[in-house]
Parts: C-alpha cells; structure tokens; sequence
C-alpha cells in the first residue's frame, strides 16, 4: 500500500526549505519528487541593478557556507572582461581564504552528518575544532562568514607576520583533530552501520546525471576544476584529488574528510611560499562589452557563472549555476529504493546548499491549486512589466 | 567490530574545562581589524560622494545642506549597513574607518541612525606611497 | 490517622511530590554529566549549576498553548498523558528503598512484586504506541509503529537479563534479592553480562540513542509526540524522567545489591547507586550514533538474547554447584 509523505518544506532535517514528496510502501522509499522555490531571492535580477563592485558582495550573499566561492567565481569572471590580472601575493591570500573556507564547510557538513546520524557527541567535538577555522578567518578578514577579501583586481587586507604564524599553528592542531575524526568516522560500529551501503551511486549513474563535487568523486570518478583548470596558483601547489570507490554515504564522508587534510597542506605551503608585492590593481569602472564563464571548485562541486556585459558600469547578465543544482537528479536516483530512516542521510551526503540552487520553476496557483511551468522569457517579460525598466529609485523605497 | 571507540576522548573530555565560552559573562575581544559599524571623522572628509555611489546596502547618505558655506550632512543608517567596508576602501582622504562594536541589535531601526554636520575640508588626496616593485603574476 | 499517613505516602514521600523532584534532579544530573562528555556546560544558570533546568521546562510547558488537532480521538489523546504518569508512580513504589526492613514489610512489598514492576515498566511502551496511534498523523504512525517494533527486540533480553540474579537468589521479591546480596557481595560477580545485557535493554526502553528512532527528531519530527504541546507534553517528559528513576532503581537492586542501611544511609545509597547507573547510561548515550529499527532488532536477537542466555545458564549452573 503506497502512500504519499512529505518531507518538507519545514523539517528538521533540512536547513533550508525543499519540497520533497515521498511515494513510501512500508518502510521502504519507490518514487521522489524535488520542489525548489520557496527561498527565492531574485537575485540574478538584482545583480543587473548594482555596479560591478557591489555586486561581490551581493553575490556572497547567496550563501553563507560558501560565499567566498560565488564571491570568487564573479571576481575571476570580471578580471577577464576586464584584462586585469591581480598581482601573485593578491592570488596566494585569495585562494588561501579559498582553502580555509573549504575546511569550515568540510567539518560543518561533518558534523551536521553526525547530527542527522544521531551520534550527537561527534557532531559538538567537530564544531568545536572548526571554531578554530572561524577564529582564523576572522583574524584575516575582519569577519567570520562573509568574509568580503575579494576586490576587483585583488583582495583587500593583507597577511602580516603574526597571522602567518598563527595560520600554521591553527592548522597543525585541525590536522591532528581531522586524523582522529577519520579514525572514529570509519571505525564506530553504530556510526558505520548508518551509513554504508545508504545512497548508493554507481559510476555510471553519476556520469550520466551530472553529479559533481564530493558526490562524484565518491563514485570513484577523479574530476576536479583544481587539476583540469588550473587558474591561478593551483598549478604552483602539489595536492591530490581525494576519491574513494564504495559509491555510498561513508565515501563520501571519507572523501571530504580526506580533501581537508589536503588543503592543510595546501594551505601550509601557501603561507610559506606567499610572495611579496601589491595587493591589488588599479580596475577599471566600465569593462568592455564581452561574455566570460567562470569555473570554481566550490566546497560542494564545480561553481560556474556567466557574465555578459555591454560596457556599462552594470552587468548585463549574470547567470549562476550552483553545484547543489546539479546533483539533485543523483539525489533523486539515490533516494529511489532506500528506508524512510535514510532519507536525511542520503540527503544531506551531497552537502545540500539549497539557497545556493533556488530556481522558480513551477509557479502554482494559491485558490486553485493548479500549476503552471514559467519559462525564463516569461518571467523576464513580468518582471521588466512589472518595473518598467526604471532605474534604481534612491532613498524612495526606503520606509525608514 | 570495535566497540566504544570514541569512549576514551569522552572520558578525559570529564576531566578537562569545557570549551564553551560563557557568554555574556566572559567575552571575547574582536580581533584588530575588525570590521563593526562605519563612522565618519568629518574633518576629513571632502564630499566626493564615493562612498555613497559604492555602498552595496544604500546605507550612507551625503546631502547639501547650505551651498555657500559647503556644509553637508551625512546619515549612516546602520541598520541597513552589511558592514563590508567597501566604503572604507572607496574613499580617498581615509575619511571613514569602522568600529569594533558588535552588539549593536536594538528593537526599533529609527534608533539606528548615526548623523554628522560638517563644512567639507579641503584635504589634499595624497599619492599613494611609492610600494616596491611587484612581483610577476602568473600568465 | 491511617487516611493521612496514606495520603502523605501517596503525595510527598514517597509518593508524586518527592517523585517530582528526583526524576528532574536525575534529569538535570544526566543532562550535565552528557554535557560533561561533549566537552561543554550543559544548563548554568537556572538555580546553581543549572539544577533546576528540568523544573523551570516543566513549568514552561504547563503555560503553553494546548492544541489537539480535529482528526485525533479526543478521549484517548487526552486521558494517556495522565495514564502514563499514573503507572510509572505506581511501578516507583515498588522499589525496595522504602520496604529496607524484611521484618515489618509494607504494603509494597510482596513475593513476585519483580515481576508487576517489569509489567508495569512494560505499559509506557504501549502508551506511547496508543499516543502515535491516536494522533492520526504520517509521522506520529510511522513512530507508533517503530516503538512496537522496538518492543519486539528487547524486551526479552531484559526480561531475561532481570530475572537471572532472581533465579540466583532463589525469590521473586525485590526486597529479599537485595538482602541475598548484601549478605553474599561476592556473588553479584557472576551476573555481570546480565548486567551489561540490562544496562542496553534498558537503554532501549527508555528510548536513548542508540535506540531513540521512535523519536528521531532528524527523521521524523516528533516521533509519537509530535502532536502533544502544552500540558499533556509536560506530563508525558516527567513520565519519561520518572521511568529514568524506577528502571535505575530496579538495576541497582537487582545488580548492585540493593540499598542496605536503613532509612537515612539506604537512602543515600539509594541515589549514589542510581546515579553510578545514570552515569554508565549517559557515557552509553554519549558514545553512540541512532541505528536503524531493523538492525535493532537484529543486533538484539543476534546478541543480546544470546548473551542473556549465556548468562542464564551460568545462574543455573552456579546455583546448582552452590546447594
């Protein structure tokens, strides 16, 4: 007997709302179906409204965990439309942010893993250590999230002495940590019985839904925007790709816990080797008309965004392809064929940034409940409708 | 099959002071380049208007008051501020700095506005200092 | 004279009030030792040390709203809350602390008293089944149905596990097992795997991870109250905190040799060996992740029951040996 059960879009399971419907039998899942929207922001329509230089901060804005990864995605892209080139002490502090920011959002998702597993005492002995990562980010960027280094044409603060050393200590004591971490995530019998076998994704499978990040890299395929694209510094660093074969949840735990001890490499060969010199270039207000698309290993997969502008001082379109986006349909393949008690798990296995992701797809009618699939020209077509094309009313729209 | 592998972390974990911070008995102090609230030091600043144009949140507000003797007003509504410090970076003359003040919620917003009246200074902008050669990026 | 010596019995000690104020006492010491585990506080500032944290929730919950949803069976949703608290009050009064003097028994204390307290420890179960059941909710059924399951896995265990040092001790009252042991500490040796089989099973029952999916907040929401607020959720969390009291109290008669040394000094003992067992139940608590309904039961039938077995024979056998 199947029966319908949702999961969503207000759940404990999940951070952020997502319709999930679940056609159940028993205990066991036979069908699911995704809903996104319920957090959309607009905020590609938004970006055509702000300069260039307001926009790195509305595009951090579209996530916390890695807002240094769309910041950054953007900044690469506008650098090339503009043919500027930052200088290399401006590249090593980038990508070093770049670095940390994926080792706050490895152990966050680590412990949230432990939290949806219900191994409580691994989830607050994780969260501890990462407090070490904010206290450093905050040390060199003013902040804990939203860490705003980026400019265009290089970053903003720069690394004194004192910093350095206290980068390398931060990371000596998280490497201890993350080998203890790894030790208890494979070896407690409960923690492992949660989570082997759960969410299975063959290689196949992978390739052909797209999935991207940790997800694929579990699944054994070895892709990695570091290692095929090299920009910037990525080609002067040495580093592994971290991939396991067992194409379940437990791989993918392994493979994030695995990135992490290489970025501390990563990280520490960074502040021995950061260079002397300027950190930033002088950029220009208007770029020249063009389009660029701008790949990014984003915590969770490839980030990619496309600008195109027409030599104002504002883009005149940014598209912004989350990786969250793209292992939806593996998710949905996983899900098929799993328990009840898994769903959280094989979820949260792909590190779900669903803010990052919102597309407003189907729009349905509140009375009626009817449906309505919405293509990107009609909703452009309402929006331009809706505001006629005005600019930007200054200290009109504010009620306060 | 190990059992109770994380059990020797617990039980030292009994002995050893809890790592969480008691606040708001304790707290802890910001680091030094903290980026609280923006502030104005007015004499300063010469009006360029710079910050106004790059502020992401609208936040600060530059108006004429008197033309003949160049007076200005400027409005920071910190309620709406992100707190980038992109204003800090746009200006020229060093005009704006922030704070490292983080408690600054409050139950209504029309409490969280900072205000300054000033006659705009005739500061010279500096060339920036002469930095040692660069290094070469990459290709 | 009789009617208020009873009803002193019945409402302060050791009756609901003194009830009251153990099972939050005990709720606050495993709130704080499993903090103490993870590193951090636990609850600080509500009267010192944070003691009266579980009081200051229940006093919270009796002033929220109370909603009862339209489709619910109304009588049943309402009476089980106030049931629930009845029988585990009643399963209290059982515990040997207040019988200590075999000469003058009172009227709590009878032979086979053992086994009305593992019945009355059996009914929670099935009044959180019938809460699930009645609040007609998806994920309140789906808990229902996992409670029941979880009945299916351990209750033999325990049964068994309990009933071993009865059968060594040669009664089932609970007052003369406790003296058997008091007067031959030694042989409390050979139920130790009973007692590692009961402190598992009775960790299941009171449905602490590992075993706390019939209310796994990740996964279910509430579990089978997930539709209870106000008034009767506050029952049903001191019906769990007075379970938490009377199943320490059966282990640490039946395994630890009861509580000897009259009324003050049996008391003492009476709540430093209840906490010894809240201990080993928070570091179990603590040390674990949530398993899975179906592999609970096949951990408790590929292992527990086994060993419970084992641990039944070796009484058997040593029981013989000894006469």
């Amino acid at each position: 007997m199947k029966f319908q059960i949702p999961i969503g879009p207000q759940h404990p399971a999940l951070k952020e709302p997502l319709g999930l419907k679940m056609t159940i039998e028993g205990e066991v899942i036979r069908d699911a179906d995704i809903r996104l929207g319920y957090n959309h922001r607009g905020i590609e329509k938004v970006a055509e409204q702000k300069n260039w230089i307001q926009n790195i901060y509305l595009m951090e804005r579209i996530c916390g965990i890695c807002s240094h990864s769309h910041a950054t995605c953007y900044v690469q892209g506008a650098e090339k439309l503009m043919g500027i080139m930052p200088p290399a002490r401006a590249l090593y502090i980038r990508y070093m942010v770049s670095e940390l920011e994926r080792v706050h959002s490895h152990l966050l998702w680590l412990g949230v893993a432990g939290h949806e597993a219900g191994f409580d005492s691994f989830f607050m002995y994780v969260w501890r250590d990462r407090e070490i990562v904010m206290d450093l980010l905050e040390l060199i960027s003013g902040n804990r999230v939203h860490y705003a280094i980026n400019t265009i044409g290089g970053v903003r603060r720069d690394l004194d002495e004192s910093q350095k050393t206290k980068i390398l200590e931060g990371i000596k004591t998280l490497q201890k940590r993350s080998e203890y971490y790894l030790y208890i995530g494979v070896n407690e019998p409960s923690f492992v019985a949660r989570l082997a076998g759960v969410g299975y994704l063959s290689k196949e499978q992978a390739m052909k839904l797209c999935a991207t990040g940790p997800t694929a890299k579990a699944s054994g395929i070895d892709r990695d925007v570091r290692k095929e694209d090299p920009y910037a510094v990525y080609d002067e660093l040495e580093f592994d790709i971290a991939v396991a074969d067992t194409c379940d949840v437990l791989g993918r735990t392994v493979v994030r816990i695995k990135e992490i001890l290489q970025s501390y490499t990563m990280i520490e060969q960074m502040v021995k080797k950061l260079p002397v010199g300027d950190i930033t270039v002088k950029a220009p207000r208007r770029p020249k008309p063009g389009e660029v698309v701008a790949r990014y290993e984003a915590p969770r997969g490839e980030n990619i965004h496309y600008i195109k502008s027409n030599g104002s001082d504002r883009p005149e379109r940014l598209k912004v392809r989350a990786p969250t986006l793209a292992n939806y349909a593996a998710t949905i393949e996983m899900l098929k064929s799993g328990f009840i008690a898994d769903i959280p798990l094989i979820f949260a296995a792909i590190d779900p940034c669903i803010c990052c992701a919102e597309r407003s797809v189907v729009l349905v009618d509140a009375s009626s409940g009817a449906e309505k699939t919405v293509p990107m020209s009609e909703l452009r077509r309402l929006g331009i409708e809706r505001h006629k094309n005005s600019p930007i009313k200054r200290n009109l729209a504010w009620l306060y | 099959m190990k059992i109770g592998v994380m059990m020797p972390e617990l039980l030292r974990a009994l002995f050893k002071k809890p790592a969480t911070v008691d606040y708001p008995f304790v707290r802890l102090a910001p680091p030094p380049d903290f980026r609280g609230s923006p502030f104005l030091k007015p004499e300063l600043c010469i009006a360029c208007l710079a910050c106004e144009r790059d502020c992401p949140a609208e936040a600060i507000e530059i108006l004429s008051t008197n033309e003949a003797e160049k007076r200005f007003m400027m409005t920071i509504h910190i309620d709406r501020c992100i707190h980038c410090a992109q204003c800090v970076d746009s200006c020229p003359t060093d005009a704006m700095a922030m704070d490292m003040i983080f408690e600054i919620a409050d139950v209504t917003r029309l409490r969280m506005k900072k205000q300054w009246e000033y006659v705009r200074a005739t500061v010279k902008i500096k060339p920036p200092p002469a930095k040692p050669p660069a290094s070469p990026a990459p290709a | 004279m009789a009617v208020l010596r009873t009803l002193l019995y019945l409402f302060i000690y050791p009756g609901l009030l003194f009830l009251f104020i153990y099972g939050t006492f005990c709720e606050w010491f495993d709130r704080k030792v499993y903090a103490r585990f993870q590193n951090r506080m636990g609850p600080t500032q509500t009267g010192k040390f944070g003691i009266l944290q579980p009081v200051a929730d229940f006093i919270k919950l009796l002033a929220k709203e109370d909603v009862v949803p339209d489709a619910v069976d109304k009588s049943l949703f309402s009476a089980l809350p106030a049931v629930g608290l009845a029988v585990v009050s009643v399963a209290a009064l059982l515990l040997p602390v207040w019988n200590f003097d075999l000469n003058v028994p009172g009227p709590t204390s009878f032979s086979g008293d053992l086994i009305v307290l593992l019945y009355l420890l059996t009914l929670p179960t099935l009044i959180f089944f019938l809460a699930g059941w009645s609040s007609t909710n998806l994920f309140s059924t789906v808990g229902a149905a996992r409670v029941i399951t979880m009945l299916f896995a351990y209750e033999v265990p325990l049964f068994l596990a309990v009933l071993s040092p009865a059968i060594l001790a040669g009664s089932w009252r609970l007052a003369e097992i406790a003296a058997f042991y008091q007067h031959r500490p030694l042989l409390l040796l050979p139920n130790l795997i009973g007692f590692f089989v009961a402190i598992i099973a009775v960790q299941a029952k009171l449905e602490r991870t590992p075993f706390d999916i019939p209310h796994a907040e990740t996964e279910i929401v509430g579990g089978t109250l997930t539709e209870y607020s106000g008034k009767k959720l506050a029952l049903f969390r001191l019906m769990l905190d007075i379970e938490l009291v009377v199943s320490s109290g059966l282990l640490a008669a039946v395994f630890l040799g009861g509580f000897p040394g009259g009324a003050i000094l049996g008391f003492i003992n009476f709540v430093i060996k209840t906490l010894f067992i809240i201990l080993i139940l928070s570091l179990l608590k603590a040390m674990t992740s949530r398993i899975r309904i179906d592999q609970v039961v096949a951990f408790s039938w590929k292992y527990l029951a086994p060993l419970a077995l084992v641990q039944l024979l070796i009484v058997i056998i040593l029981k013989g040996v000894l006469t």
